[in-house]
C-alpha cells in the first residue's frame, strides 16, 4: 500500500520536519524515495492517537534535532576540559608565564577545538537521519565512512528515552533501541525533542507489537499504552538505602583507617594518600543516589516501563517477554529494614559499559511486597495455584532447607560451603525457575523457564568425592547468573534432564515476538494486563489495580 | 528424552561420540613448542653460566611430561551427542562438565582450524547461543564431521528457532 492509503493525520508533525526536506536530496545514498511497501499498515495505526500516526505513517527519512551538534560539540569541549585541567594542572602551574597569558591561550585552544567540535558534530548531524516502518528502524551516519543500520522491530529487546542534563534544558531526549545483536548493536537516535522522542517510541512499540489483529480489542489505545504503577521508591528511601550500602561502609572504614593512621604518624599524609579511593566511593555513591532517584516501576501492555535519574532521566520500556533472568540481593544492612534490590538480564543491556550498568536495575530497593509486585510483572506465571507470586519470592528470600518447596543441597555440602550450605538450592514452579543462594548475602534467581538459554552442570575432584555437582543456567549477557552449587549429584542429573525438558516445553508454548499478535486460544501468559494474579496477594500493601496515582501504601508507610 | 540417570555426566541412554586421538597429537605438539625451546635455552645458559640454571629446564621438562600425560587423560573425555532437541557436549577428568545446548537457542556455530589443526586433519566446532556463558565447543572433529555437525546444527537451530 501507499501512504495515502493511512488515514492521513492532520496538523504539524506529519509531513517533514522544518530542516528535513532540504537535505535529503543531496544524500549521496540517494535513494530518497521510499520504497511504497515500507509504508505502515493502516490497522496498525487505527488505535493510535494522532501524532503517533504521524510518525508511523510518514515513512520518509527524518533528521535529529538541529540543536545536536551542539550538544555533542559540548561534550568535546567537557571532555576536553576535563583532560586539560585533570592531568596537566601541575605542568601549568609550573609554567612561567603570567596567568592572563595562560588563561588566554588556554580559551584559545578551547575557543579552537569547540570550532572543530562543532564543525565536526555539524557535519555528523547532517549525515545522519532515521526512518521507521512496520518492520525495522532505519538509521543512516557517518561523514566518511557511511553507515546504514537496520534494526529489525520484532527483535526489539528494550526502549530507552533518555534525558541528559543538558538536553533537558533544551528539552531534547536521546531514544535507544536495544535489538540484542551483541555490543555496539543498540540504534541511537540522539536527539529529539521530546515529544518527539516519546511519540517514536509509542510508534515503536506499537509496531513491534503487531497491533494489527483487533489487538487492544476495541479499546482505543492511548499515545502511550494505559500503565499501572507497580512500585516507587521514595527519595527517603533512596537516600537512606544509598548511607546504608556498602560503599558508605568501605568509606567509613577507609575514613577510620586513615584517621588513626594520621594521628598515628602526625602527618596529613595517610589522609591525602586515601583522597582518590574516597573520592572514588563517594562517586559511586553519588551515581547509585541520582540513578535510583524518583525510581517509578509501571507495568502496560507495552511492557515494564521503568522511569528514574535525578539529574540524567531515563525512562525505559521493556516489553514482555524479554526480561531473561531476574536477580534479588540484599545487602547485609539492609536486612533490618526487609529491603532488596532487584537486577535483571535484558539482552543488549549490560554490554555498553556503565550505560549498560545502570540499565539492569529493575527496582534499586523495594520491600518484599514491592519486589514481589515487580518480579510477578516480569515472571508472568510464578505463582502456584496454592501461594501467591509474594509467597513463592517471599520463601525463596528467606528459607533454607528444603522449606518453600525447594530441593535444597545435602548435609555434606557443608564441607564444601560451611557457611551457607542450607541456602543453596533451587525450585521449579511451573513456569519459572528459582535458584537460591547466600547466607550473609542473601540471593534468589529467577528465570522463566522460556528464557534458559542452554544449561551445564560441573563437578570439581571435592565434589565428586562427596558425590556433588553444581548445575548452572546460562542466560544472556548481565549481572544475573544462575546456578545451584553442590547438589546432590542424582539431584543434578535430574534436574539437567529435567530442566531441559521444561524449557523446551515453556520456548514452545511461548508467545510470539509480536507480543500483541497472540492468538486468542492462548493464555494471557505473557500478557502484562489487569488479571494478573496479583490480586492475590496477601499483604494490605497492594493497591488496587487500576489506579495508577495512589503509591502502594507500603512505599509510604516506609517514609522515614 | 532419556530416563534421567544418577551420573549428571552420563545421562542414560546417551552415546556419546569421541573426538578424534588426533587432537591430543596436536596438543601436545603444542605443549612442547613453547616448553622445549625454554628447556633448550635453559640447559645452554647452564653451561655458559652456573649450573643451577638447569633446574629451570628440569621444571619445563617435568611440566612437558605433566602436560603430556593430561592431554592423554582429557582428549579421551571430550564427547558429543546429538539427541532430538539439544546437543550435549562433556569433557574434563578432573573438573568435569556437561552443557545442555537446545537446538533452537543456537544463534549461530563456528568451525575454526588452526594451521597445526589443519596438518592432522581435525577442527573445532563452536556452538554459540545468546549466552556468552553458554561453553560449549567441540575440538578435535575430523574436517568431514565438523562440516556435517554444523550443517546439521544449523538445519535443526532453524526448524525450531525462538525469539531469544
Amino acid at each position: 500500500m501507499s501512504g495515502d492509503g493511512a488515514p492521513t493525520p492532520p496538523g504539524p508533525a506529519p509531513g517533514p520536519a522544518p530542516g528535513t526536506a532540504p537535505g535529503t536530496a543531496d544524500e549521496p545514498v540517494g535513494e530518497g524515495a521510499v520504497p511504497a511497501a515500507a509504508a505502515v499498515d493502516p490497522a496498525v495505526t487505527e488505535h493510535l492517537d494522532e501524532p503517533t500516526r504521524a510518525v508511523l505513517a510518514d515513512p520518509g527519512w527524518r533528521r535529529l534535532h538541529p540543536v545536536t551538534p551542539v550538544l555533542r560539540a559540548w561534550k568535546v569541549i567537557a571532555v576536553a576540559l576535563a583532560f586539560l585541567v585533570g592531568n596537566n594542572l601541575d605542568e601549568l602551574a609550573r609554567i612561567d608565564v603570567p596567568a592572563w597569558v595562560l588563561l588566554g591561550s588556554l580559551l584559545g585552544a578551547l575557543l579552537v577545538l569547540a570550532l572543530v567540535g562543532a564543525v565536526f558534530s555539524w557535519l555528523s548531524w547532517r549525515k545522519m537521519r532515521y526512518r521507521l516502518d512496520a518492520e525495522a528502524v532505519h538509521l543512516e551516519s557517518g561523514i566518511l565512512w557511511r553507515q546504514q543500520r537496520r534494526a529489525q522491530l520484532d527483535r526489539l529487546q528494550a526502549v530507552d528515552v533518555v534525558r541528559p542534563l543538558l538536553g533537558r534544558l533544551f528539552g531534547l531526549a536521546e531514544l535507544r533501541l536495544e535489538v540484542a545483536g551483541g555490543a555496539g548493536s543498540k540504534v541511537s537516535l540522539a536527539y529529539l525533542r521530546e515529544e518527539e522522542a516519546q511519540r517514536v517510541r509509542n510508534a515503536l512499540l506499537a509496531a513491534a507489537a503487531g497491533v494489527r489483529l483487533e489487538a487492544a480489542g476495541g479499546e482505543v489505545r492511548a499515545d502511550e499504552a494505559p500503565q499501572r504503577e507497580v512500585a516507587e521508591v521514595t527519595p527517603g528511601r533512596v537516600i537512606a538505602s544509598t548511607l546504608l550500602s556498602g560503599a558508605t561502609i568501605a568509606g567509613l572504614l577507609v575514613l577510620a583507617g586513615v584517621g588513626v593512621a594520621a594521628v598515628w604518624t602526625r602527618s596529613p599524609a595517610p589522609l591525602l594518600g586515601a583522597a582518590p579511593a574516597l573520592l572514588g566511593l563517594l562517586s559511586a555513591s553519588w551515581q547509585r543516589f541520582s540513578r535510583s532517584f524518583g525510581f517509578t516501576v509501571a507495568d502496560s501492555p507495552d511492557g515494564l516501563r521503568l522511569r528514574h535519574g535525578l539529574l540524567e532521566q531515563r525512562s525505559q520500556t521493556v516489553p514482555p517477554g524479554r526480561v531473561q533472568a531476574v536477580r534479588i540481593s540484599q545487602p547485609l544492612l539492609w536486612r533490618p529494614k526487609d529491603w532488596w534490590r532487584v537486577d535483571v538480564n535484558v539482552a543488549g543491556y549490560g554490554q555498553g559499559g556503565d550505560a549498560g550498568e545502570q540499565s539492569t536495575v529493575l527496582l534499586p530497593v523495594g520491600t518484599r511486597e514491592e519486589l514481589a509486585r515487580v518480579v510477578a510483572v516480569v515472571v508472568p506465571g510464578l505463582g502456584t495455584p496454592e501461594e501467591s507470586p509474594f509467597d513463592v519470592v517471599s520463601r525463596g528470600l528467606v528459607s533454607t532447607g528444603d522449606d518453600g518447596g525447594f530441593v535444597p543441597a545435602p548435609r555434606r555440602a557443608r564441607w564444601l560451603d560451611p557457611v551457607a550450605w542450607r541456602r543453596h538450592g533451587f525450585r521449579a514452579t511451573e513456569h519459572a525457575f528459582l535458584a537460591r543462594s547466600g547466607r550473609v548475602l542473601r540471593q534468589l534467581d529467577v528465570v522463566p523457564h522460556a528464557r534458559t538459554q542452554s544449561l551445564g552442570a560441573a563437578q570439581g575432584p571435592l565434589q565428586r568425592r562427596l558425590g556433588l555437582a553444581s548445575v548452572v543456567l546460562h542466560s544472556t549477557p548481565g549481572k544475573v547468573a544462575p546456578r545451584v552449587d553442590h547438589l546432590d549429584s542424582a539431584t543434578a542429573a535430574r534436574l539437567l534432564a529435567e530442566q531441559a525438558v521444561r524449557a523446551r516445553a515453556a520456548r514452545a508454548a511461548a508467545g510470539p515476538e509480536r507480543w500483541m499478535t497472540r492468538p486468542a486460544d492462548q493464555p494471557p501468559a505473557e500478557q502484562p494486563s489487569a488479571e494478573r494474579p496479583l490480586a492475590d496477594q496477601p499483604p494490605a500493601g497492594e493497591p488496587p489495580a487500576g489506579h495508577p496515582g495512589e503509591g502502594p501504601a507500603g512505599v509510604s508507610a516506609d517514609r522515614s | 528424552m532419556s530416563v534421567p540417570g544418577l551420573e549428571p555426566f552420563a545421562p542414560e541412554g546417551v552415546q556419546w561420540r569421541r573426538v578424534s586421538p588426533r587432537l591430543a597429537t596436536v596438543q601436545r605438539i603444542a605443549l612442547l613448542a613453547w616448553l622445549l625451546p625454554i628447556a633448550l635455552v635453559a640447559l645452554v645458559l647452564a653451561a655458559l653460566l652456573t649450573w643451577w640454571v638447569a633446574t629451570a629446564a628440569v621444571l619445563a621438562l617435568a611440566l612437558a611430561a605433566w602436560g603430556w600425560w593430561v592431554v592423554g587423560r582429557q582428549v579421551p573425555a571430550w564427547g558429543y551427542a546429538e539427541r532430538d532437541d539439544d546437543l550435549l557436549v562433556t569433557h574434563g577428568v578432573l573438573f568435569k562438565s556437561i552443557v545442555v545446548v537446545p537446538y533452537g537457542r543456537l544463534q549461530f556455530v563456528d568451525v575454526q582450524a588452526g594451521p597445526l589443526d589443519r596438518r592432522f586433519g581435525i577442527a573445532r566446532v563452536q556452538l554459540h547461543t545468546a549466552s556468552p556463558s553458554t561453553d560449549a565447543a567441540v575440538p578435535g572433529l575430523p574436517p568431514e564431521e565438523a562440516a556435517r555437525l554444523r550443517d546439521r546444527l544449523a538445519a535443526r537451530g532453524e526448524a525450531r528457532l525462538a525469539g531469544l
